[in-house]
């Protein structure tokens, strides 16, 4: 491996919190669980691979220190499954990335099977295609269809989440509005105001 | 393309900035010494920001000097000149879109009203050739992306569909940035394809009231339901700013993946800004401050 203080974009000479801070940031950066849908997932996974190890050898060259080493660090597992469905198939398809094999199952099955498993499946392979939009369509479709399902409400949730700004773009609830600290004590004293003009105070000492 | 895609100055830090205008002002530089004075008026935000993208990948070696500025003899200004192929790449990226566009708008718009288009075409199409000749693929890539774009419209597609030949336009452009490093180039594809679909549905979203009154295509009428109308009340104005905002949104949560697996050398606190926070800034200024008047060049 190349030289692991690189593959942090640390010094050498950094203290071991600067270097725990770099493999924390890092580690979000590249944590495999936010690329479970998407095609980026090897390359992330290598990226986390190669942090992991830079990071177990510089606790190695340091151990002179208290000696641990990351603990537990970041792991992860992937679900995903078919558990009994109509497009067993077409699950595993998806799952190996072959997106337009799916698409092509997908787009074979007649109109009166179309089920609100259909509707998700097609709705997640809009989604790895870059349709985002349709991609939602699809979800909400298929929790109109069965309302209980935790599979198609989740998808459904994150394609709404993403529409928020949470995850980029921008949130028009975040920046305007809001109360800071001038705000709160001009209100306060408006109340002051009202309450004197009123006869009462609320603010005795103006 | 349109100028969305810039970072938020004041979210900057001074030497970022200065940095950033100093790409830019070479850009201009190689535009005019590549293509003649006159298209230096191309420049474009787009254009620098695939400039700076490109010095980044390839972790060019830069070279800043100063010089007066070209357009203004009283001003001067940083250059950041680059090894590689970085700024002329994107001088010709530049001249081939504002090509596309020319021809795009001409299509669309009435024989006299499109009379002094037409009169520029001439000077347009030589230096498309010639930035086509340079670089072929990016040639290719564009006159597909406008061929497969007025079909899509032609078509009356749907929204996804609409924004598809934009998207797979700068998937193809950054792709190639990689320089056949499979590693990079699918993160770089991937981030090209969200950024071109994030710029086709801005300007779309730009365009909506616009396109409503003269009755033009435009993949958000179908999808709010505003057949027919010429002008939005009030109401459904915040509806389809809102609409728009969330798809724009679902499209900017997609970019910061793959950006994160990209390797840059240069600029990465300024490319960083531009996705993070210029993006955004621009998604409020035009579809919650309603600025019509874009400030053109203030850099």
């Amino acid at each position: 491996m190349s030289d692991p203080y690189k593959a942090l974009g640390v010094s050498p000479s950094a203290t071991d919190e600067e270097v725990k801070e770099a493999y924390r940031s890092l580690a979000k950066k590249y944590h495999p669980d936010q690329y479970a849908d998407s095609p980026l997932k090897e390359l992330a996974d290598e990226k986390m691979k190669e942090i992991n190890e830079a990071y177990d050898a510089i606790t190695a060259q340091r151990k002179a220190g208290s000696g641990q080493g990351r603990a537990g660090g970041y792991s992860y597992n992937n679900v995903g499954g078919s558990r009994g469905s109509a497009f067993s198939d077409v699950r595993s398809l998806i799952m190996a990335g072959r997106i337009a094999d799916a698409e092509q199952l997908l787009n074979g099955v007649p109109a009166e099977r179309r089920n609100a498993e259909w509707y998700f499946l097609k709705g997640s392979v809009l989604y790895r295609r870059g349709w985002l939009e349709e991609a939602k369509d699809h979800f909400s479709r298929a929790c109109q269809m069965e309302p209980g399902n935790g599979e198609y409400s989740a998808a459904l949730n994150q394609a709404m989440n993403q529409g928020t700004g949470m995850y980029g773009g921008y949130n028009p609830n975040m920046a305007a509005g809001g109360c800071n600290t001038c705000d709160l004590c001009q209100g306060l004293i408006c109340a002051d105001c009202c309450c004197e003009c009123m006869g009462g105070d609320l603010i005795s000492c103006c | 393309m349109f100028g969305y895609v810039r970072p938020n100055k004041s979210e900057l830090l001074v030497r970022e900035y200065e940095q950033y205008k100093a790409v830019y002002c070479q850009l201009c530089k190689v535009l005019g010494q590549e293509y003649g004075p006159a298209s230096r008026f191309l420049l474009s935000y787009d254009c620098t920001f695939y400039a700076l993208l490109a010095l980044a990948v390839s972790g060019a070696k830069l070279t800043e000097h100063k010089k007066t500025c070209a357009m203004n003899p009283l001003k001067h200004c940083r250059y950041l000149a680059g090894e590689g192929e970085a700024y002329q790449k994107a001088a010709a990226l530049t001249v081939l879109l504002a090509y596309h566009k020319l021809q795009d708008d001409i299509a669309d718009e009435g024989f006299l009203k499109s009379l002094g288009k037409r009169l520029l075409r001439p000077f347009f199409r030589r230096k498309a050739r010639k930035a086509g000749l340079r670089y072929p693929f990016l040639a290719e890539s564009a006159e597909k992306a406008m061929a497969a774009q007025a079909e899509a419209e032609s078509a009356q597609a749907g929204l996804d569909a609409c924004a598809e030949p934009t998207a797979r336009l700068l998937s193809q452009v950054f792709g190639e940035l990689a320089g056949g490093d499979a590693r990079q180039e699918m993160p770089l594809s991937q981030f090209g394809y969200f950024l071109g679909r994030w710029v086709y549905l801005m300007d779309a979203a730009d365009d909506l009231p616009e396109d409503l009154r003269t009755g033009a295509f435009n993949p958000f009428i179908a999808k709010l339901g505003f057949w027919g109308k010429t002008a939005l009340t009030e109401e459904e104005r915040r509806q389809a700013d809102n609409f728009c905002n969330a798809a724009l949104n679902r499209t900017a949560a997609q970019m910061a993946l793959p950006l994160n697996l990209i390797d840059l050398m240069n600029f990465e606190p300024i490319i960083e800004n531009v996705v993070q926070k210029g993006l955004p800034e621009l998604q409020r200024e035009i579809l919650f401050l309603h600025i019509k008047e874009k400030p053109r060049r203030e850099l």
